[in-house]
């Protein structure tokens, strides 16, 4: 059995164009079983694109996709068996209800009626929109879309999820109930895709990265010096309830930090009251704690400035210095 | 292709059809303005004993007009209106295929445009009834207008298939029915025209006194147009298919009885390559060697069949090329197209 009739996404050499423009030139990745594998890129890298091919409505003009064993060019209902696709924006039948929506989905997989209602309801509860079932689809706020969006995606139980910017729209409770489910889902040993903007929430959902930019898998960029934030208690008297007051003005927290580390106050940071100090790597990182504890300065927070993601993000060739995803 | 996704796509189609308020609103105008006609034309022609079969033509040409009127807009986006709504991609992504999508779209348009059909039956059979018009004519008009919302339905699906904006496509639509319905019309005049013969005509020589020497003839040529080079255009109207299907019956006088006969009658007419031509003074105007309506129909290819034919060729040339069109994975998309 070779790697591409395994399980999971085997992406190789896939390359699309739309006359003149190359959106995805030559990426090859995989994405396993069992694991949630984040598609991180600037904007207009070609992730939608290459999440279009995977999901079997785009040709390539060249290269090689497997999605659980099957090519999606070749037998895109085979694919659509066991794919689930959640497009960035979901196009809602306007006059159609939540429950309705989904039990369209479903007599489209096959369901008959009885277990097309049956699902409907599984699915709607489990991503929290059963009290909202019988309003129109067109009337909910972006995060119910994308939760309906979710709902459909998952309607047929598919061994493969492709989702793209799940997460935009979501309140933050909805934010973490995503998170829990698309570990759950991984856990059960499905090949979770997900592409989002949003890298420090990616971080925490995620086993592994592939980085596209301009249409090419990159390899994921070196881990760099890093800025790291510390929150130094006030010199001050502490609060009844311990809470970290802002030092008073004039009194830098640069001080005490800079004389634990032996370095010039200058060379370090301040951002919003917390110190930012650059260390190489986790090691210096850590060795840099232990000397302000060591010092008896009061840390009450030390972690790094920039998720590792948006910093991998970042360093990337010629991305962009937003971050954060703007339409 | 399943049945049972085939209903879904269409059910989806109408559900949201009919949960719009606008739908509705259309449907009302429509039958007042059958009510309005009706009346009216029971009242213009009730100068004569046949008033209702002169009113139950009036009554069918304008249900199929409105028919035409409507169709391209109700079908002429439900492709690239899904598009540009991205819902085409949540029906393509399932396990429907294109051809599912496709006839499941054709089939909600041809369900819209029927039902306008079935507002307009009473009204149908009342004038039947009024004008004692025999049961197969009112079959025959039926099956005429259900044929021709089929092939509306299908123009509209195409063009939203080929035309990346609803817009433009609804316009396309447009053009094509205006094309059947005033197109034809102006191609065989002008075709007709363009294509000339000479024909040979015959008259009596006269004498001095301006009597007929009635033992000689005497001959010239005139130029006449060929309208049986290109009656085909003709029949590809969609009320010359009404009329050249509908059963005529003939008066005693052998013409035709009612509007549907006398358009027949002048389509079939058309096809007659022209002949030499007489004008025999001496006869007293006995013209014995024109053929009779009745000759003229039964020696005549029925039209309907040719002017369906071309119709459901331009049809199903459109609704082949948006099949093409959407197919997934899709290798060329319409300019301007987005998938989701």
């Amino acid at each position: 059995m070779d790697a591409l009739s395994e399980g999971g996404i085997h992406v190789a050499d896939l390359s699309r164009s739309f006359g003149a423009v190359q959106a995805v030139r030559g990426a090859s990745f995989a994405a396993a079983p069992g694991r949630v594998t984040g598609l991180v890129g600037p904007n207009g890298a070609g992730k939608t694109t290459l999440l279009l091919m995977l999901a079997s409505l785009l040709a390539p003009d060249r290269g090689s996709i497997r999605i659980g064993g099957v090519d999606p060019v070749t037998d895109p209902s085979g694919a659509r068996r066991v794919l689930g696709w959640m497009p960035d924006a979901l196009g809602a039948w306007p006059a159609l209800t939540v429950h309705e929506s989904v039990v369209t989905t479903a007599r489209l997989h096959d369901f008959d009626r009885g277990r097309a209602a049956t699902r409907a309801e599984e699915l709607l509860e489990l991503v929290g929109l059963r009290d909202l079932a019988a309003i129109p689809a067109k009337v909910l706020s972006r995060g119910q879309k994308q939760k309906l969006g979710l709902a459909r995606a998952l309607v047929h139980d598919p061994q493969v999820l492709l989702l793209d910017e799940p997460a935009s729209g979501l309140d933050p409770e909805a934010r973490v109930q995503l998170r829990v489910l698309l570990r759950r889902l991984a856990e059960q040993g499905r090949t979770v895709l997900i592409s989002s903007h949003v890298l420090s929430e990616l971080e925490e959902v995620v086993d592994d990265t592939v980085f596209l930019v301009a249409g090419t898998v990159v390899d994921a960029p070196a881990v760099q010096a890093r800025a790291w934030r510390i929150r130094i208690l006030s010199a001050g008297p502490v609060d009844e309830d311990g809470t970290a007051s802002p030092p008073p003005a004039g009194l830098d927290p640069r001080r005490s930090v800079a004389a634990a580390l032996g370095v010039a106050p200058e060379s370090l940071g301040i951002d919003r009251g917390d110190v930012l100090a650059v260390f190489t790597d986790e090691r210096d990182a850590a060795a840099g704690l232990a000397r302000l504890i060591g010092q008896g300065v009061a840390v009450s927070a030390f972690a790094p400035a920039q998720s590792e993601l948006e910093q991998a993000f970042l360093s990337l060739g010629d991305a962009p210095h937003d971050g954060g995803s703007i339409r | 292709m399943s049945a049972s996704r085939v209903w879904t796509i269409a059910r989806l189609e109408l559900t949201q059809r009919l949960r719009s308020p606008g739908w509705y609103i259309l449907l009302g105008v429509f039958a007042l303005v059958l009510l309005i006609v009706t009346v009216l034309a029971l009242m213009a022609f009730s100068f004569t004993p046949t008033a209702g079969s002169g009113a139950y033509s009036v009554i069918v040409m304008l249900v199929l007009l409105l028919v035409m009127l409507i169709s391209p807009t109700l079908s002429g986006s439900s492709i690239n209106g899904d598009r540009e709504a991205a819902t085409l991609a949540s029906l393509q992504i399932t396990l429907a295929s294109t051809g599912d999508i496709m006839v499941g779209k054709l089939l909600a348009a041809i369900i819209t445009g029927s039902a306008f059909l079935l507002v307009a039956v009473p009204f149908l059979v009342v004038s039947m009834l009024v004008g004692s018009v025999r049961p197969d004519v009112l079959l025959v008009s039926l099956l005429v207008l259900a044929a021709e919302i089929v092939i509306v339905a299908a123009i509209g699906v195409g063009w939203s298939g080929l035309v990346a904006r609803p817009l433009f496509s609804v316009a396309n639509s447009y053009l094509v029915v205006a094309a059947l319905c005033l197109g034809t019309l102006l191609i065989f005049g002008l075709a007709g025209s363009v294509f000339r013969t000479d024909v040979e005509v015959r008259n009596r020589p006269w004498d001095a006194q301006g009597a007929p020497i009635c033992d000689s003839w005497e001959t010239h040529t005139v130029q006449q147009p060929r309208f049986d080079y290109v009656w085909g255009f003709l029949a590809a109207n969609p009320f010359v298919v009404l009329a050249d299907a509908t059963p005529t019956t003939l008066s005693s006088f052998g013409y035709p009885n009612d509007m549907f006969g006398s358009v027949k009658l002048s389509v079939r007419t058309a096809q007659l390559p022209p002949q030499v031509q007489d004008y025999d003074a001496c006869l007293q105007g006995e013209y014995t060697q024109q053929p009779s309506p009745k000759e003229i129909l039964a020696s005549t290819t029925p039209s309907w069949f040719v002017g369906l034919a071309i119709q459901i060729m331009i049809a199903g040339g459109l609704f082949a090329g948006a099949w093409a069109r959407t197919r997934t994975p899709a290798r060329r998309l319409p300019p301007g197209t987005r998938i989701a």
